[in-house]
């Protein structure tokens, strides 16, 4: 069976990171974000911006108690940081990722 | 009181001991539905009133939605787990994101996961630590590493 010339191609979508010189390019559908662990942001699982798109992406720190909550945790400086969301603000809007903690119950 | 902790029903794990409802956690349909601060959710309430829409989960006044963005009762979760790793089990699914790209929500503090395809009684309900918004963009729900939830014994 010969090859076949694909019908049509998906456009490129050139990705960069604002707080580490990450960058990538994808071919696929759909509006979802690309996600890195991020040197850049406390080594967070952070959304890239599609190059071009002035932006700035942080972490926001949990605003409550954190009690018996599994929360996820950034390292600033050596100090573990609970990090409630990552924003991306751009000039048209703002994206927000949260990162929820696990609801759990324990034997203890 | 509002929002202050993260936890699983606990008359979803009776119900589901007890052959009440019958869920089935590797094929139902699960939805993540957000609110606001107004809500004070409670892990001892009946099995009616972990429902999305009834009892604190009432939507009228306290569900945040945006059209088809993030859809009044809901995104789907996608790529759910359930699974033992050692003494762990664990629920997870994929991260959910809106259903569009042009978001616009307010003063969103946490979630309600619920099982559609069992009368959308309440599995357990996330508290994400504080006010969350979005104006015209992306929101996800990025579940954690210890997944959506877990019991550990």
């Amino acid at each position: 069976m010969r090859n076949q010339p694909p019908l049509f191609e998906l456009p490129e979508r050139h990705w960069v990171c604002p707080n580490c010189d990450l960058t990538a390019v994808t071919r696929e559908l759909g509006i979802g974000h690309r996600y890195h662990n991020c040197k850049g942001l406390l080594g967070l699982s952070a959304p890239m911006v599609l190059d071009g798109t002035k932006a700035k992406v942080e972490a926001r720190e949990r605003e409550d108690y954190i009690g018996k909550e599994m929360v996820s945790y950034a390292d600033r400086d050596g100090k573990a940081v609970p990090v409630m969301s990552i924003v991306t603000t751009r000039d048209e809007g703002q994206d927000c990722t949260v990162l929820a903690p696990v609801a759990q119950a324990t034997s203890e | 009181m509002a929002w202050s902790a993260s936890k699983i029903f606990c008359v979803f794990v009776q119900d589901a001991f007890n052959r009440t409802s019958a869920y089935d956690l590797n094929a139902d349909t699960f939805k993540a539905a957000l609110y606001d601060n107004d809500i004070t959710p409670d892990q001892t309430v009946s099995s009616a009133n972990s429902a999305y829409n009834a009892g604190q989960w009432t939507a009228a006044g306290n569900e945040v939605s945006d059209g088809t963005e993030w859809d009044a009762a809901g995104e789907p979760l996608t790529g759910v787990s359930s699974s033992f790793s050692s003494t762990n089990y664990t629920f997870d699914a994929t991260d959910t994101p809106s259903g569009g790209s042009s978001a616009t929500l307010a003063a969103v503090f946490g979630c309600l996961v619920y099982d559609d395809t069992v009368s959308d009684l309440g599995v357990c309900f996330n508290y994400f630590g504080g006010s969350n918004s979005v104006t015209d963009g992306t929101f996800t729900i990025q579940w954690h590493a210890n997944g959506v939830f877990r019991i550990a014994l």
